[in-house]
């Protein structure tokens, strides 16, 4: 096992994963920025590096700087935890060089799945079903066109290296295409440096539903069952919950063995998730594969009793998983908000010092957050300042539990979207479970006629 | 404050965080400024830090404690003093090699733009400038310690090369 690991992250993933590393009783070195010299990550790991100045490039995206840190501190592995450098295979082939361990899959598998068009040819030779669109990326509205007709309208050209919503547009006829192809080209050089897009059918109202893979080095793979991620604003989710209200366990079972295929296909080991969609008509494509943690890793460790970040860790440390498939159960149901700094409106971010923090507790619910009480949410950074996560006995419970945790949560000096989960959990149509990636939207536009009656 | 009232003050304040389990205390107002650095006792594994690498790391991270002897008030500088930081991470060297002379010493006038340290990163020597002519007070990093971004590496004293 590691002695030591060096965080290459910030906020409340670098909390989590020393907290991961004190149960497994390993050394943490958090590494920051100089705006981050008060954060909780720094205050609670055994040592502390500072990395750089503010901007991203120049501290936790800087690799030298991270290696650098790792090496004076003699840090055995590294956790990228999510963003930064997570989806990196340049670091992640630094760190191999350097005799850092990687916690995450090699750099092979994280190239290939960053490569969205790549990965879907990939899986479609290997049977997994995939949205009808090109193979392989297109180079302009003239490859592009016959195919558009031939899958139909609307298509989206979405980035080869995209994520985030970045480099994607929507095409409703023939004649928007070519504007759209170079917009999307433009938008994906601008933010991936590669301007390669692909062209896939677009599905209307799909639910987003994803699957929790764990693999170790002897080939074993599992997995931990879905997350129903459809509740997304911009392609940012906001509310997550496992297990999903819609798949019937004969669906569950089918799609579980089609991320399992994913997996194995790239021989995948550590935490990843095999993103699907899901038409109404029971119909699932697969999407793409997160090679890394991510954020709402918690409601699937609510439901399995099963630690993740810990299972990461002896995974990279070259031990085989301790259960097998049929050994995974899920009980109950989860739920987790995403707390953002951010107007819950216009979704304008606001930074600034939080005066008040008060969380609240009790049965059935988790808080991950990095923030407290005079803590600075900085401008340089993601807007997320904690996930609140509940768990109850069934979905009802869990919406109770996180209702009542919503009226208590308060957080004040910045403005927050906790009013906006608070409609979410009120919702007829979330608590009926009547979710796709259309719900946020459609809850927004209710407001505006609403204020527009009034 | 006075003189006296500061001293009594001060020494409060040291006995107090010496019970305490803080490790650094730091306090800013106007004018003023004090860092307490507590440094692990080591006898026998009793020692006020729990676990024995947070020792390591505490001794690490307080390498400027080893040449001014915690706790003591930071002096107020001078306004011609200037601190060179490091601007990566790193091991710190004084010379180019184990066997040659340091790059500067205690004493001597260096110009902007000359070698003052190295610091190695990855494998990488990096060749850290003055970035002003001036004389070399102190040396605040020992040889072959690590250093972190920002980290103060030498005070040297403003003006022009004689």
């Amino acid at each position: 096992m590691f002695k030591k690991i060096l965080i290459a992250n910030r906020g409340e993933i670098a909390l989590r994963i020393i907290w991961a590393c004190r149960e497994l009783g390993i050394q943490t070195v958090a590494v920051y920025s100089t705006a981050d010299a008060d954060s909780l990550h720094v205050k609670f790991a055994d040592e502390d590096i500072c990395i750089g100045p503010p901007r991203n490039a120049d501290s936790y995206l800087n690799i030298g700087a991270v290696i650098a840190a790792a090496e004076i501190t003699d840090a055995d592995a590294i956790h990228p935890g999510y963003g930064f450098l997570a989806e990196s295979a340049h670091f992640a082939e630094v760190c191999e060089a350097c005799h850092i361990r990687f916690i995450g899959p090699g750099p092979n598998v994280i190239r290939l799945m960053g490569d969205k068009a790549k990965a879907r040819e990939t899986m479609l030779a290997a049977g997994v079903p995939i949205i009808p669109g090109s193979r392989g990326t297109m180079a302009d509205e003239q490859e592009a066109l016959p195919l558009a007709a031939k899958i139909g309208y609307p298509v989206i050209v979405k980035a080869a290296a995209g994520g985030g919503g970045r480099g994607m547009r929507l095409v409703g006829s023939p004649d928007e295409l070519a504007a759209a192809m170079s917009a999307a080209r433009t938008e994906a050089k601008a933010a991936f440096g590669v301007p390669d897009v692909y062209v896939e059918k677009y599905l209307k109202s799909p639910r987003h539903i994803e699957f929790q893979i764990l693999g170790d080095s002897f080939g074993n793979i599992v997995t931990l069952g879905e997350r129903e991620c459809s509740i997304q604003r911009r392609h940012q989710k906001i509310v997550e919950e496992a297990p999903s209200t819609v798949l019937t366990p004969k669906l569950r079972r089918r799609m579980a063995e089609s991320a399992l295929k994913v997996a194995r296909t790239v021989g995948y080991q550590n935490a990843g998730t095999v993103e699907f969609l899901l038409d109404e008509e029971g119909r699932f494509y697969f999407i793409e594969m997160n090679t890394r943690i991510q954020v709402e890793h918690p409601v699937t460790e609510m439901v399995t009793g099963i630690d993740l970040i810990k299972e990461q860790i002896k995974i990279a440390a070259g031990e085989s998983l301790s259960f097998r498939q049929e050994d995974i159960q899920t009980t109950g149901h989860s739920i987790e908000c995403r707390i953002n700094a951010e107007d819950p409106v216009t979704f304008a971010p606001s930074p600034g010092k939080i005066t008040t923090f008060h969380l609240p507790g009790g049965p059935g619910v988790r808080i991950d957050t990095a923030a407290h009480p005079e803590c600075t949410i900085s401008p340089y950074y993601d807007s997320m300042i904690g996930k609140l996560i509940t768990r109850g006995n069934n979905r009802m419970e869990a919406i109770s539990r996180m209702r009542r945790s919503l009226e208590v949560l308060v957080v004040e000096g910045i403005r927050t979207n906790i009013p906006l989960h608070r409609r979410i959990m009120d919702d007829p149509d979330f608590i009926r479970g009547n979710l796709n990636t259309g719900f946020l939207d459609r809850l927004l536009e209710r407001k505006e006629d609403a204020a527009v009656a009034s | 404050m006075g003189g006296g009232e500061l001293d009594s003050e001060i020494k409060a304040l040291m006995e107090y965080i010496e019970a305490s389990s803080f490790v650094e205390f730091e306090l800013e107002r106007e004018g003023f400024k004090i860092k307490l650095v507590k440094r692990p006792i080591v006898t026998n594994g009793v020692a006020p830090v729990v676990s024995p690498a947070a020792q390591v790391a505490a001794a690490a991270a307080v390498t400027q404690a080893a040449e001014a002897p915690a706790p003591r008030p930071a002096a107020v500088e001078a306004p011609d003093v200037h601190v060179v930081k490091s601007p990566i991470v790193g091991t710190f060297y004084r010379s180019s090699s184990p066997t040659a002379r340091s790059f500067v010493e205690i004493g001597d006038r260096v110009k902007k733009g000359q070698v003052l340290c190295i610091i190695e990163a990855m494998k990488l020597m990096n060749e850290i400038e003055s970035d002003c002519d001036g004389e070399i007070l102190e040396a605040l990093v020992a040889n072959g310690q690590p250093v972190e971004y920002g980290e103060p590496l030498f005070k040297v004293r403003k003006g022009a090369p004689a």
